[in-house]
């Protein structure tokens, strides 16, 4: 190969090279683990014997992510309908205590750190959330303060983290499929 | 035949060798670079860094919990083993973990795993010595895969009432290197080498001896 050809070859393989990182840890564009509802987890995080994309993903996304023996770690972006969670918008979290010893609800912007709102609210959790008769919760992301348990946004995309500390084992070995907490939008403007 | 197909061959292989090193190579490198990053950030290795409650403020950690209260203890061992001791709050959640350079969680061990009000574990690389007065048998030994990384501790605020009292309790936690004590060395009174299957000392206390294999876990 001639020199000209060779430079071109190394340029382009360094850019497909790093293209290729780009859209599948930065971007995300193909998640791994598995989905729950609008909820996705990826149960080798923190695992030393885990691919080296989850490690990357869980490096830039999830920095410090415990193993999934110890806590698993379920992240919405979409609601149950498929589509993007929008800051703008109010949802509903609906259910009863997730399989865990201690779990919390938290909402995330795109910068993947805490909504800043004069109310300093962020999360509910097992400990603070507030229980209908039957032990089922209802908890308002959005809108304005209308409930016990409401997590407030700003405009923007958002994401929620369900943190299941200590899960129970089927958490672990199926999390693809034990009951979590739904997730719907109610209203948008 | 097109005369220029063997040097496009040639281009594209050589093209798709080099996309895949590049890959490769970076998905290896990233999760390295970010705990570099971050253990600068966290400052002065073999010490407690104890931090506030998480509100949108904070800026160390992506995707921190509002609920847990954290304290890290960033480790260097290249100066000798770590020691670490840190009370256990029952009435909640609360775990240590470690995780060494490629952010890999090597260790963890939550209040349910710790029967008294205490833990103290021995951070330790393959090929490293402990001086005998610091091999007491409920010292819980771990092994480090790499020589750099950071310890977590986390505690969970059930109730924001008890924030200021898990708080105390955890400003008591302690790491700190096990200086290498050059008396111990000349008497013989350090352990062997350490290394993952043999785990021993010279002349262990009888004490130890009987709590083998209860209270020894190495990891």
């Amino acid at each position: 190969m001639k020199l000209r050809m060779t430079i071109s070859a190394v340029l382009a393989g360094i850019t497909l090279g790093l293209f290729a990182t780009w859209l599948t840890v930065v971007r995300v564009v193909v998640p791994g683990g598995v989905e729950n509802g609008p909820w996705r987890t990826d149960v080798g995080a923190g695992n030393p014997r885990g691919n080296p994309y989850t490690r990357a993903r869980v490096a830039l996304h999830g920095f410090l992510a415990l193993n999934a023996g110890e806590t698993v770690y379920y992240t919405a972006t979409h609601d149950s309908e498929g589509r993007r969670l929008d800051g703008r918008c109010v949802y509903e979290i609906s259910g009863h205590d997730p399989d865990a010893r201690w779990w919390s609800i938290t909402a995330y912007g795109r910068d993947e750190f805490l909504i800043p709102n004069p109310a300093n609210r962020y999360s509910v959790s097992k400990t603070t959330v507030a229980r209908e008769p039957g032990g089922v919760f209802l908890v308002q992301v959005g809108g304005a303060d209308e409930t016990a348990n409401w997590i407030p946004l700003a405009p923007g995309r958002f994401s929620l983290s369900l943190r299941l500390y200590n899960p129970g084992p089927r958490v672990v070995f199926d999390p693809a499929h034990v009951v979590l907490p739904t997730l719907k939008k109610v209203s948008c403007p | 035949m097109n005369p220029r197909a063997p040097q496009l061959g040639a281009w594209l292989v050589t093209t798709l060798a080099i996309a895949l090193l590049v890959h490769f190579g970076t998905l290896y490198a990233l999760p390295r670079l970010v705990m570099r990053r971050a253990l600068r950030k966290m400052g002065e290795p073999n010490s407690m860094h104890f931090g506030r409650v998480p509100t949108a403020a904070s800026r160390m950690v992506v995707r921190p919990s509002p609920d847990i209260l954290y304290a890290s203890c960033p480790f260097d061992l290249s100066s000798g083993p770590l020691r670490v001791t840190a009370n256990v709050p029952h009435s909640t959640y609360w775990s240590v973990s470690a995780f060494d350079a490629a952010t890999n969680n090597f260790f963890v061990r939550n209040d349910r795993e710790v029967t008294g009000d205490s833990i103290e574990l021995l951070l330790v690389q393959r090929g490293q010595t402990l001086p005998l007065s610091d091999r007491a048998p409920e010292h819980v030994i771990v092994f480090a895969p790499s020589r750099r990384g950071v310890l977590l501790f986390r505690t969970v605020i059930d109730d924001d009432r008890h924030l200021s009292a898990l708080e105390a309790l955890q400003r008591q936690d302690r790491c700190e290197t096990v200086r290498a004590d050059p008396e111990a060395h000349r008497s013989g009174q350090v352990s062997p080498r350490l290394g993952r299957r043999a785990v021993w000392w010279r002349s262990p206390p009888a004490s130890f001896k009987a709590a083998v294999p209860d209270h020894f876990r190495a990891y």
